[in-house]
This record gives C-alpha cells, structure tokens and sequence, in this order.
C-alpha cells in the first residue's frame, strides 16, 4: 500500500510503502542472524586443514612401526629406540643440523641485501629501476623446478667463472635458496615502507639531516619489525624448502630434512621416526613465527602503531 | 645529485646478485635447450643464438601436443590444475569471506588457525596425508563404516593427486582473497543494502566485483608453482599414469643422459605460462606505482 | 617575558618569479613575493592553487622550474633542505613515533653539533615555550593532536630558523581547540620574531593571524596585502569571493567623474565609490553583507538603492543573513546585527529596498559568472 504525500506548492506524490516485503521467511532475511552455513564450512575447512597434521604428529610418537594405525605411545622413535630414533640415528640428525646450517646461512644473506634491494628500489628513479624492479619479480612467478633447473644447468655446466668456483653442495643451496628469499624481503620492506610514507624522512631532512642520516636515524629504527618479519620468513622458506634445495644438493651430508621427507615418505621400511623429525621441524619454524609476532606486537604496542590486531600478522605474511 | 646514485648504490648489490643467479641461469637453459649433445651424452650449451640448434625444442613443443610424448603429462597437469582451482575457489573464498567480514569476535583466532599451515614444511603435510591414505590407514577405516570399500588411494589415484594439490595449495589462495576481501569498505555493502539490494544481491553486484582482483591474485599465486610441481605427484601416486609436467621435466634433467631434452621442455613450460606469468607482473607493477604515487 | 629563543635577526625571504612545473599541469606560475623578517605571512587559497607546493620549494623539497629563492639575499637554488635555516611545521606534524617527545625536540640540534647537555636544556625550554613540559618523557601517540601539533612546533623552533614553513598546521584539528590556537600561534610569533609564513585554504585564519596574505589562485598571486586590505578592497573578483561573502552583481560601467565610477545595474544607475573607477564596459559591483542596508520600501533614501523582496532570512546566532531578491533578478545577502527583534521584521515576502552606501560599493572590471 502506497501513501501519497502533499508539499505545498508540488503535485501529489506516490512513494513506495515503509517496509517493502520480501519473498523469503524472516528467519532467513533476519539481518541480525548469525551466518551458521558459512561458519560451519569455515571450521570444518580449519579441521581439515589442520588435523591429518596434528595426526601426523601424534603417529610419531607411536608405540609399534606403523604410521597410519595408531598402536599406543611411547617415545621410542624420538630417543627411546638406541638406533632408529631421531637423536640416535645420524642420518637424521644430519640432515637436521643441515636444514638449519641453510636456514640460518639463508637468512643472513638474503635480509640485507633484500633489504638495501627494497630501499634501493624504493627510491631510485632513474634508467633501469623498471627492470630492476622486473627483476626482483621474477623468481617470485617462476615455477621453482625452472629456477632450479636453472641453477643447476649453471653450476654443472657452465665453465665460466664464478660459477665453475661453485659445485653442487651447500653453497649452491645456499645460493638458490637466497635467490628466491630476496624477493620476498623486498616485498615486505617495501610494503612498509609505503606505509610509513616519505614524511618522516622529509622532516628529518628539514631539521637538518642528510640523506644518509635521515635514513639511519629515522627511517630504519622504523623498519627494523619489517626487518625481522623478513628474515624470519627467509627462515622458514628456508627450512621447508625443497625443490630447489634438492636441485642444488651433493647427496649425503648435503640432505635436509625435507628432501629426507621426499626419499622415505612412502617407503615400508620407515619408521615414525620420519614423523618425528618433520615435528622438529615444525616446532621450530613454529617457535620462530611465534617469536617474531610477540616482538612486534610489543613494540607495536609500545610506539603507538596504528596497524590492526593483525597488523603483526600481516607484517609476517606479506600481506600490505 | 648525489642522492641518486645513493639510492641506486643500494640496489646494486641485489641487482648483481639477481644477474648473476636469475639471468645468467635462465640464458643457461635456453642455451643447453638449443645446445648440442656430445659423445659423453652430456649437454654442451650453445651461447651464440646464430648456432642454435633447434633440434630438442622442436621435439619438446611435438611432444606436448596430443599425440606426443608427453601429451599425458600436458593433459593431466592441465586437467589437474583446472580442478584444483576450482576446489580451492569452492572451498577457499567462503572460508575468506567469512573470516573476512562475518567473523567478529573469533576473527583474531581465526586468522591465526587459517595461517597455521603457512608455517607448516609443504612435504610434512603431505606425509600425513600418506599416513591417512594408506591401506591400513583413517580414511579407509571411515570409509568403511560408511560401506565404501578399501580403495588404494595412494597407487596412482588422480583423485588423490587433486585432493592433495588442494590441499597444500588452498592456502596459498585463501590469503590474498582474505585481503582483498578485508579490504572492501563495509560502507559500499552497506550503500548497495540501503538502495534496496538484498544480501545476495549485493553479494553478486558489490561484493563479488570488487574482489575479483584477489580471486585473480590468488589463481596464479596458485596455478604458477603447481606448473612445475612433481614431488606431490611423486609422494602421493607412485604411478606414472598421473604424471606432471613436473615430474617429466625432472625426469629428464635428473635422470642423466636427456639435460637438453629437459632444458627445452623447461622452456615449453615457460611458455605456457607466460601469458599468466606476465599479467602477474604487469599487475603487480600496477599496484606498485600506485602505492608509489 | 624573556623568550627562550634569541633571534639572530634577518628571516626576509624573496621569492622571484618562481615557477613549478610537473608534466601536465603548472602547479606555480610565476610567482613573485617578498617577506619581511619576522613577518606573519600567509599564503591563502583554495585546494590546488599552489600554495603547498610552493612552501616546499621554499623548504626544499621541490626544485623549482624556473625561478629564485632567496633567505636575507642568499639564493637557496642549490641548497639541500637539510642546509636551509629554514624549518616547516608538517600537516600531519610528522613526530617520530620512535622517540619520545624530548628527543623529537632535540632531534636536529643533534646534525647542528650541539652538545648534548645543551641539547637537552634547549629541547626543555622549547617544550615549556609551547607548554608541554610535563610531557616530555611522553611518546607521540599517547598526546591528542592539538599537543603533537605544538610538539611540532617546537621541534622546529628551537633550531632557530630565519623562517618557518607552517603547513595547514590547524586542518586537522577541532573548531574550539583550532580557534585557541589560532591565538597561541600569533601570541607565539610575536613573542620569538620568527618571519613564519603560513599555509592555509581558511580565510578567517588568514584573517585574524596575519601580518600580511597572499591571495593565490590557479597558480599565481591575486592580490597581497595587509588582512583589511585584502577584505576591504579585493583586487580581483576571486579574492571578493574568497575571502568572507560578496554580494556580486553584473553592471556596465559607463562614466566616471571625481566622486566615482557610474554603473548601470539593470534599470538603475548607482555611484560606485571605489575599486577600478577608470574601467568601462561589461563589469561587475562587489558589496560586503555587512555593508548593505535593507530598508522597508517606503523608505528608500535615494540614491544607490533598489527595490526587491525578502526572499528568505536566516538566523546564525550573532547576526541575521537577510536574503533579498532584487528586481533586477539577482539575489543579494544582507548581514543585520542581532539586536533582538526575531525574524518576523524580515519575514518573507517583505518589499524592501537595499541601499548599497556608494563608499562600500566596488566596481571591478569584468563580469561574474553568477550573481
């Protein structure tokens, strides 16, 4: 039903009713309902995803050599058995101490020079930074198998220098695994630094420092938590690598964890102890994230940043 | 001004670095692709493009067409990939959205439990899944409840391979619909409710539009690296029945005496990628000077 | 009061045909300006005219197209922002959020090799100046804007400078707290004789802080004078119309002998007693609200009046804004002081004559747009 309403001076107007109905029952259209069906997937996508791992996790720590039916716990497989637990069996050990020796090797390389790339680039307004910023791209859209056939074309048959000086080894997974982790400290340095914005180094450049001071007195006490975010994921890109990992390996003492993971996975004759090394594994990127979120949180928190909960968060996963 | 070559000084260490084990590197396929063979059935790279010898890439490009070699391994990637795509899109942006916009107090757990698996080795996860997927394993023992007979989902088993590939790839596409989707300005949802639209209306006219270019983000951040996936392929289906272009590629560079044959099929690689590859690029400069600006 | 800031003197700032040039578009079109040392000075203007992008030429972080800067004759054109003696209060204020409201302060004192023990005492006294001194151990985004803005202030003051650069340093801020400050900044330049020269789209800012103001518009200076000067007798229309309200009106201008300029508004002929007497032809006549009388029809005293009807009247508390619209067509508004008498004296409808006193009416050459 329609009102008419009158103005002075105007003709009659029909305007539509107060409350227009609506072909679905309330319970559905009740704006204050709460979306049940959407969480309902949610969660369950959440179980999904994370459960088979935290089964995974607990088969480690399972009593016979199964691991897919759980048999009772015990914690043979990580020192208990005297040969093939974790801590008992070289060849696990081995690998661990070398996925770490990488990861840390990785992160002390990649973080400074991503980090002067994403100044550098960040400011540089002359011939080349299109290409150079092109460049910086790449290894983030290129398939890893191509970056590490590569590598590995370069390193075994190229007989130029400096490449002859580098044989497959750690050295080369240092190498590659750098290569794809710069991209990624660029991208979150310069998302910060986009957010921070030139004012600040304008002002410091107005009360009278040089570009270089303004720089170190301002700019990077400000970026230090981007810093961190990006060594810490040059780290855990790191550790879980792969492909390119493997690529770039010698065999033997050159193995990581996950290329131990790639060999044994399907084998019959492994044991949980494989279960349990991949929890090592996990625990430590783990513990790392977790460490570098408590951090900017508290000095996010402590200088006033105006970022969101998930301000840390974001900071840690590149997301601007 | 001396500002500028600061700023470029810089760079230039990273740049170097990017040269020396980007470029250089990927000339080097290119030239072991057109290169020759010796007796010692080892590569020899050919630098000067006048002396190119077309020979492998000519066979790499006639076997990834139907009725080549590796016209399966092309077929299966391709029909692989499509599929997992498409799971993630029908599991991952409800799951985005609802953390996004409908979460509210839980949001913060949320976000935490849904980046979890980032942290998470990609190869640990699929070891679970072995776990879970074997003979003896959970997901055959449920299933069994439910009268579904033991299958042998780790021989071979195209479904596993989807199954798995969506698995460790949804996240990567969960994350940027997430921020695209956080991004959209409530007001707009708001304005199109107030003009009368309903919620699935403004859903398919607002909501939907405005987060395309995450959907897109998250597509290639997702179909680019599973183009050069083999090991998912080789942990879950021991068969080559389920091949990849991956795992054809790694067959022939790490297989020993075919490097040319492998380098050339790296580039047929590339070249299927390319389009979604230089879109990501352009798109990202975009976004980049945009910020910029 | 004795001020914690000595002045060195000097602070006189040239600027000669300065010009800014980015791609497309002129944002600086050859602007010529001087300021006197320890001026108030404003550079006032709507969005885009120009004003911001030619204070930071002055500071530094624009390299002009063409043109000069010159601090007490020296020329600034090769000088990085970080070796002018000139200061700038940012819009956003731009506080370190790392350092603690102390060490902002001190924060340039320290590349002017000033020894840390006096860094402090210098830093201390900035912020009493401005006082904020129980704040000092405080960091930025604990203080609410009106504090960060006066910490910005300091920040800039205490290294000196021959001049600072404020930046629509209010904008962000309250009406109330902007008013208060509006009063502490002008109390404030007196007290230090700093030449501060002031950026910012607010007429009434311009008006009750300044020494002096620039007009600017598209680019270039319409008009520079003292704030009656520029209120009372606008050069240009724009500045008319910027600053406070204008009544304009389409005329021809068509004698003029000693005791001013003869237009033709519609039927009637009016003496305008100032402005571009010499001009003829298509013109236009500018009156303030204030200025205007409105008068019940009956009593019309002669010349410079004309006839209408109340159109509508608003009431904004200090005064009433009658609208009259005039037989010629246009609508004009007039400013009556509230003394009382409610709205129903003017009611709508009303027939009135306007008399525009011939002193206060103005005639500039060329026509408005609109009335």
């Amino acid at each position: 039903m329609s009102t008419t309403t009158t103005e002075p001076g105007t003709a009659t107007v029909a305007r539509p009713p107060a409350v227009r109905p609506s072909r679905w029952p309330a319970w559905l259209t009740n704006p204050w309902g709460r979306p049940r069906f959407l969480a309902l997937t949610t969660w369950v996508y959440i179980a999904w995803a994370l459960l088979p791992v935290l089964a995974a996790i607990l088969f480690s720590f399972n009593d016979g050599r199964s691991r897919s039916v759980w048999q009772g716990f015990s914690t043979r497989w990580w020192w208990g058995d005297p040969d093939l637990s974790v801590f008992h069996n070289p060849t696990y050990t081995d690998a661990l101490s070398q996925s770490l020796e990488l990861a840390v090797l990785a992160m002390l390389i990649a973080t400074p020079l991503g980090f002067l790339l994403a100044i550098g680039l960040s400011r540089w307004r002359g011939r080349g930074s299109g290409s150079a910023n092109f460049l910086m791209l790449v290894p983030l859209t290129t398939p890893e198998l191509a970056m590490a056939v590569a590598l590995f074309l370069v390193f075994t048959q190229l007989s130029v220098l400096p490449f002859t000086a580098v044989h497959l080894g750690t050295t080369a997974q240092v190498i590659g695994q750098v290569t794809f982790s710069v991209s990624y400290v660029v991208i979150i340095v310069r998302s910060r630094l986009a957010q921070i914005g030139p004012e600040y180094e304008e002002a410091a450049r107005d009360l009278g420092a040089s570009t270089r001071q303004s720089l170190q007195h301002v700019l990077l006490p400000m970026l230090w938590p981007a810093v961190l975010a990006s060594a810490l994921i040059v780290f855990a890109l790191s550790i879980d690598d792969f492909v390119v990992t493997q690529y770039m390996s010698s065999g033997g003492e050159t193995t990581t964890v996950p290329m131990l993971l790639y060999a044994n996975a399907r084998g019959g004759a492994t044991t949980p102890a494989l279960n349990a090394v991949a929890t090592i594994m996990v625990v430590v990127t783990l513990i790392g994230v977790g460490l570098a979120y408590l951090v900017l949180r508290w000095f996010g928190r402590h200088s006033g940043d105006q970022q969101k909960q998930s301000g840390a968060m974001a900071d840690l996963t590149g997301i601007e | 001004m001396a500002e500028r070559s600061l700023w470029r000084g810089l760079a230039i260490p990273g740049v170097v670095w990017l040269l020396l084990f980007v470029v250089v590197p990927a000339y080097a396929v290119v030239a072991v692709a057109f290169g020759k063979i010796d007796t010692l059935l080892q590569p020899v790279p050919v630098w000067n493009p006048l002396d190119w010898n077309v020979g492998f890439v000519k066979e790499a490009f006639a076997g990834v067409v139907p009725g080549g070699t590796y016209w399966s391994a092309t077929r299966n990637t391709l029909l692989y990939v499509g599929a997992t795509v498409a799971l993630c899109f029908a599991i991952g942006y409800p799951v985005a959205y609802y953390v996004a916009r409908l979460s509210g107090r839980t949001k913060g757990l949320l976000l935490l439990l849904i980046f979890l698996p980032f942290w998470v080795s990609y190869l640990m996860r699929m070891l679970a899944w072995i776990g879970l997927l074997a003979p003896n394993g959970y997901v055959n023992e449920v299933l069994g409840w439910f009268g579904v007979g033991h299958t042998d989902w780790l021989d071979g088993n195209p479904f596993s391979v989807i199954a798995a590939l969506t698995y460790g790839y949804i996240p990567y596409f969960i994350l940027p619909v997430y921020a695209g989707l956080d991004r959209i300005d409530m007001r707009l949802m708001e304005a199109a409710r107030d003009l009368g639209a309903s919620r699935v209306r403004t859903f398919l006219r607002v909501t939907l539009p405005l987060s395309w270019p995450s959907i897109l983000a998250g597509t290639v951040l997702i179909v680019l690296p599973m183009f050069g996936d083999y090991y998912t392929n080789d942990l879950i289906s021991g068969s080559p029945n389920t091949n990849m272009l991956g795992n054809s590629v790694n067959l022939l560079v790490q297989g020993g005496s075919q490097k040319n044959l492998g380098a050339a099929m790296v580039l047929v690689l590339m070249t299927i990628l390319a389009v979604g590859m230089l879109y990501y690029l352009w798109e990202t400069n975009r976004q980049a000077k945009r910020a910029r600006a | 009061m004795a001020t914690a800031i000595a002045m060195g003197g000097g602070g006189a700032l040239e600027l000669h045909e300065l010009e800014k040039r980015f791609a497309d578009v002129t944002a600086v079109d050859s602007i010529s300006l001087e300021v006197a040392a320890g001026e108030f000075f404003s550079l006032l203007g709507p969005s885009g005219c120009g004003k911001t992008t030619t204070l930071r030429m002055v500071a530094g972080f624009e390299r002009p197209t063409k043109g000069e800067i010159l601090l007490d004759g020296t020329s600034l054109a090769t000088v990085p922002p970080d070796r002018r003696n000139v200061n700038t209060v940012f819009q956003s204020y731009a506080l370190f959020p790392h350092l603690n409201v102390l060490d902002n302060v001190a924060f340039g004192m320290r590349y002017q090799k000033v020894p840390r023990k006096e860094r402090e005492r210098r830093a201390k006294d900035a912020l009493e100046l401005v006082e904020l001194g129980a704040l000092a151990k405080r960091r930025p985004h604990q203080l609410s804007g009106g504090q960060q803005q006066r910490v910005a202030l300091a920040r800039a003051l205490v290294l000196r400078p021959s001049v600072l650069l404020l930046d629509e340093p209010l904008g962000a801020l309250d009406a109330k707290i902007r008013r208060q400050l509006r009063l502490e900044l002008k109390s404030l330049q007196e007290e230090v004789g700093t030449t501060f020269v002031f950026v910012t789209h607010d007429q009434e800012e311009a008006l009750s802080m300044s020494d002096r103001i620039a007009v600017m518009n598209g680019g270039r200076v319409d008009q520079v004078g003292t704030p009656l000067e520029v209120y009372e007798s606008p050069a240009t229309l724009f500045v008319a119309d910027f600053l406070g309200v204008a009544n304009v009106m389409r005329a021809e201008a068509i004698s003029s002998n000693g005791s001013g300029c003869t237009v033709r508004v519609g039927e009637f002929e009016l003496r305008a007693g100032c402005g571009e007497l010499g001009c003829r032809g298509a013109a236009s006549v500018v009156i303030r609200p204030e200025r205007l009388e409105v008068v019940p029809l009956a009593e019309r005293p002669g010349e410079n009046c004309l006839p209408g009807m109340v159109d509508r009247t608003v009431f904004v508390g200090s005064n009433l804004q009658v609208m009259v619209r005039l037989v010629t067509g246009e609508v004009v508004q007039a400013s009556i002081p509230n003394h009382g008498e409610g709205l129903e004296f003017h009611e709508q409808g009303k027939p009135v004559a306007v008399h525009a006193p011939a002193e206060a009416l103005r005639v500039l050459a060329g026509s408005a747009n609109s009335g």
